[in-house]
């Protein structure tokens, strides 16, 4: 198996993928540099809050021009790519600390948060769909429908605020904010406890949506003809379902869970504020919205890079399922190498 | 000994807009080792009627009134679990359409061997292959070691309907219901598979009916013709019989 890794035609699709990647995520920094600055607002509020009234109109252009805020877009951005190909992000305004220092205390939690979120609801959509797939039109379906359309609906601040007023205020089970109880960082079960409420409306969030696309994608797959030949072979219904069906909506469904986490991870904002969760959703938000410019910049970069990393992969395990995918891109045949 | 009886079949599709009756009291006998040829005009119920005896027709489908027996035992009531268990032994079918009726994203020899499987389900991993190999070559397949790996997209119309056919004679069905299974081929392939038809009935005593719109197809190989219009079977008899009526009287068809 060793040998595949070796073969010229696979380190070229390898190499392919990098550029590509590198490339796109050039192109996402331009574009998210081009547009934070030139979108209204005042910069200097971030890095000297209310200050920046008090300050005269000479003060403002001094410190503009410490910053460098003074320069060409194309010259600043010139400046931002020479740093971060070193390393260098520069600053935060509203922190006044290395952008990276910023990020990093952070992005655990949300990796965790939205991780753990990201795998329930890929796992569970997945089985849900293929149950509600499988008994089509019957009660439990119907059911689940309309619960999954019910809770999907629910804003997530108030199912957040819901839930905190049941397992925090009444029954007081679990801690209502947080990531970790005072000195008990390294408390695992603490930690756990603190992430059960976020994490439930996290997955609840979302789950349906995704449910639901796999359960309509598979009644697609339901309905085509193969399936009539495969029953014809002496398969149940069920049998068709896992075998055949699952194939085909597999592809659609990887590719809409690449996209969706990014979203997941990301889209824990809300929750992360109601559940006073230092993540980076918070980080996100702020950043935009008081033109940390260096801060925004890599949280985007971050996400972004996220985006089309998944979507790369995606595709190239839907290329694995569904071989006219992957065909498609070398004009049938031959053997294909690369990512 | 007749494999396969109908007896007064109506089956009736139920839509929001009205019943329509797509098998009106259809009656025919199917004996052992026989090949019966059913034609009629496209929409007058020739697959729906291979389907109904199956029971692969959707759920809004509906059997009115009617038995079908096989070997003298009515199946009319069979549930799908009992169905399950014709199928893929008793009965077999080939598909109209063999690029549709292929799962797309399973290679050919998978989904051979996956009918192999249902069938022969003691058989040993190389066994099987082995199984496979030689229904592909059966059907022309050559050569089955590369013809397995691939997909049907990447087949030609007549190479999918060797797969569908192999799919169905992976089975050894006693009655094979062929639904226009010689249509997308080419005269001289469609041929080979008369012949490979003609044969499997010698071998294994197989019944066939065979759905065609060519008389030339019934002709070639059918014992008996049944012909359809409008949901009813209304002339079922010997072959030249009936092909005679065609020529000299073609409102018949």
């Amino acid at each position: 198996m060793w040998r595949k890794f070796l073969r010229r035609s696979y380190i070229i699709g390898i190499l392919h993928n990098a550029v590509k990647f590198a490339l796109s995520v050039f192109a996402l920094s331009v574009l998210v540099f081009a547009i934070s600055r030139l979108a209204p607002g005042d910069p200097l509020y971030a890095y000297y809050g209310e200050r920046v009234e008090k300050m005269s109109a000479a003060q403002q252009e001094e410190a503009m021009e410490r910053l460098g805020l003074r320069e060409p877009i194309s010259a600043q951005y010139a400046r931002w790519l020479q740093g971060a190909v070193h390393g260098d992000f520069g600053i935060s305004y509203q922190y006044k600390r290395d952008v990276k220092e910023v990020i990093a205390a952070r992005i655990g939690n949300t990796l965790l948060l939205g991780g753990l979120g990201f795998l329930l609801i890929f796992a569970l959509a997945l089985l849900l769909g293929l149950f509600c797939a499988w008994r089509e039109d019957r009660a439990a379906d119907r059911l689940i429908c309309k619960i999954g359309t019910v809770t999907s609906c629910i804003p997530e601040f108030w199912l957040s605020l819901l839930l905190i007023l049941v397992f925090a205020v009444w029954l007081d089970w679990l801690p209502s904010s947080g990531a970790y109880s005072v000195g008990e960082e390294g408390n695992v079960a603490d930690r756990a406890a603190h992430l059960i409420l976020p994490l439930a409306v996290v997955v609840l969030g979302h789950l349906w949506y995704y449910a639901f696309q796999v359960r309509n994608r598979l009644l697609e797959e339901v309905r085509a003809d193969y399936v009539l030949l495969a029953r014809m072979k002496g398969l149940s219904g069920r049998q068709v379902l896992y075998r055949h069906c699952l194939r085909g909506a597999l592809p659609s469904y990887l590719s809409m869970m690449s996209v969706a986490l990014p979203h997941i991870l990301g889209g824990t904002y809300v929750v992360e504020a109601v559940f006073s969760y230092p993540g980076i959703g918070t980080l996100a938000y702020e950043s935009a919205r008081y033109q940390d410019y260096n801060l925004l910049m890599v949280v985007s970069l971050l996400t972004g890079a996220l985006v089309i990393f998944c979507n790369m992969l995606a595709r190239t395990v839907s290329g694995r399922i569904d071989p006219r995918m992957r065909m498609r891109f070398t004009g049938g045949g031959g053997e294909v190498g690369g990512l | 000994m007749d494999v396969l009886t109908v007896k007064n079949l109506s089956v009736s599709f139920f839509r929001p807009e009205g019943e329509i009756e797509a098998l009106k009291n259809v009656s025919f006998s199917l004996r052992e080792g026989e090949i019966l040829a059913v034609m009629g005009e496209t929409g007058c119920g020739k697959s729906v009627l291979c389907k109904s005896i199956l029971k692969l027709l959707p759920d809004i489908a509906q059997i009115k009134t009617g038995h079908i027996d096989i070997r003298g035992e009515e199946i009319t009531g069979y549930s799908e679990k009992q169905m399950r268990k014709l199928r893929g032994h008793f009965f077999s079918m080939v598909f109209q359409n063999p690029m549709t009726a292929l799962n797309p994203c399973m290679s050919v020899g998978e989904q051979i061997a996956e009918a192999v499987r249902l069938r022969q389900p003691c058989l040993t991993g190389r066994e099987r292959r082995r199984r496979t190999a030689e229904l592909m070559e059966l059907v022309g397949l050559n050569p089955p070691g590369e013809r397995a790996k691939q997909y049907p997209f990447q087949l030609s119309g007549g190479m999918a309907q060797r797969c569908v056919i192999a799919i169905a004679l992976a089975a050894e069905p006693t009655v094979l219901f062929a639904d226009e299974a010689t249509t997308a081929l080419d005269v001289t392939v469609q041929a080979q598979i008369l012949e490979l038809f003609l044969e499997l009935r010698k071998r294994m005593g197989m019944s066939i009916v065979l759905v065609t719109h060519n008389p030339g197809v019934a002709a070639r190989i059918a014992d008996r013709v049944a012909l359809m219009r409008d949901g009813a079977l209304f002339r079922i008899g010997d072959v030249e019989e009936i092909l005679e009526e065609i020529i000299h009287n073609r409102n018949l068809t």
